[in-house]
């Protein structure tokens, strides 16, 4: 693969990002709050190949796996949460969420 | 090849405007799992073949089967539709803006050098090392680590390559990894342990 698609990757990677940062902000059920989060980890994952592949070097595929396995636990513990939250008979809304800010 | 990374490029950036745009949570599901569907084909064609086949069977297949058993199981309400106030707008601007920046900040041509060819091999003559500029400075400080060429790492193998390096430069980390994850893994049966055992004690 040629250098010349280096910034559309890069770019790309932003996009996305931004596009997770967007959803975190926007949405209220936080199921898709997580799942703008994994969207996020995701973009970062791609501009670490992706550097890693045009610096010849294999840390930052080494890195994008760690990424991945902390991505997983993330989702473990973020699952359980919200189920928590769910029994105990509230609204799955991030903004009525909001007791532990007291 | 170019052409083939940039239809999956703009496949995986629909898929993630769908993640956040669609109404229904289960589609939201079905739009990530096709974008790191799309993701992994990218890995592919970058010579990451070993978190290619990572992404497919973490991601696509235990994570995102997660997120659609929970859906399943609370079954949370369909008419969860994005507002669309002064936050959305902030936010807007500043998705435009920071990609943006940041696609131009890259393409300018300072990170790398537009003419260069990029070695595919050790053996290869009349190539530059590294077409971004960083790789220069990294090459003095640390010759060894910056070595790995598409070519000589496909000879060797990608799983072969990637577990050498997990097993012997990155090891601390992985190990760290491995605690991490036995600490998620506890702090997920005492979240819904906990509220199951306080109810039946009152």
């Amino acid at each position: 693969m040629s250098i010349e698609v280096f910034p559309w990757l890069i770019g790309l990677s932003a996009a996305m990002f931004m596009v997770g940062a967007l959803g975190v902000l926007i949405r209220r059920n936080p199921l898709v709050v997580f799942m703008s989060i994994e969207l996020m980890l995701n973009a970062v994952n791609l501009a670490f190949v992706t550097f890693g592949r045009f610096l010849n070097s294999q840390d930052g595929q080494v890195f994008a796996f760690m990424v991945v396995v902390v991505a997983a636990s993330e989702v473990v513990v973020g699952l359980a949460l919200i189920t928590t939250v769910f029994r105990s008979g509230r609204d799955m809304d991030v903004d009525d969420l909001s007791e532990m800010r007291e | 090849m170019t052409v083939l990374t940039g239809i999956v490029g703009v496949l995986a950036l629909i898929s993630a405007i769908g993640v956040v745009s669609f109404r229904s949570t289960i589609y939201c599901a079905l739009s990530l799992v096709a974008n790191m569907v799309f993701l992994a084909v990218l890995f592919l064609l970058l010579n990451a073949q070993f978190l290619a086949a990572v992404q497919v069977i973490i991601y696509a297949g235990a994570v995102m089967v997660l997120f659609v058993f929970i859906i399943a199981l609370l079954s949370p309400g369909s008419d969860d539709s994005p507002r669309l106030d002064l936050r959305f707008l902030v936010g807007l601007v500043g998705v435009f803006y920071v990609t943006l920046q940041i696609f131009f900040l890259v393409g300018n041509g300072t990170t790398y050098d537009k003419t260069a060819v990029a070695c595919d091999s050790a053996q290869q003559q009349q190539c530059s090392l590294s077409p971004l500029r960083g790789g220069q400075i990294g090459r003095v400080s640390h010759p060894e680590q910056l070595s790995f060429y598409p070519n000589d790492v496909n000879q060797a193998g990608n799983v072969q390559v990637v577990g050498g390096q997990l097993f012997t430069t990155f090891l601390l980390p992985f190990e760290i990894t491995s605690l991490l994850l036995f600490v998620a893994a506890v702090g997920a049966v005492y979240l819904t342990r906990h509220h199951v055992s306080g109810s039946r004690r009152e």
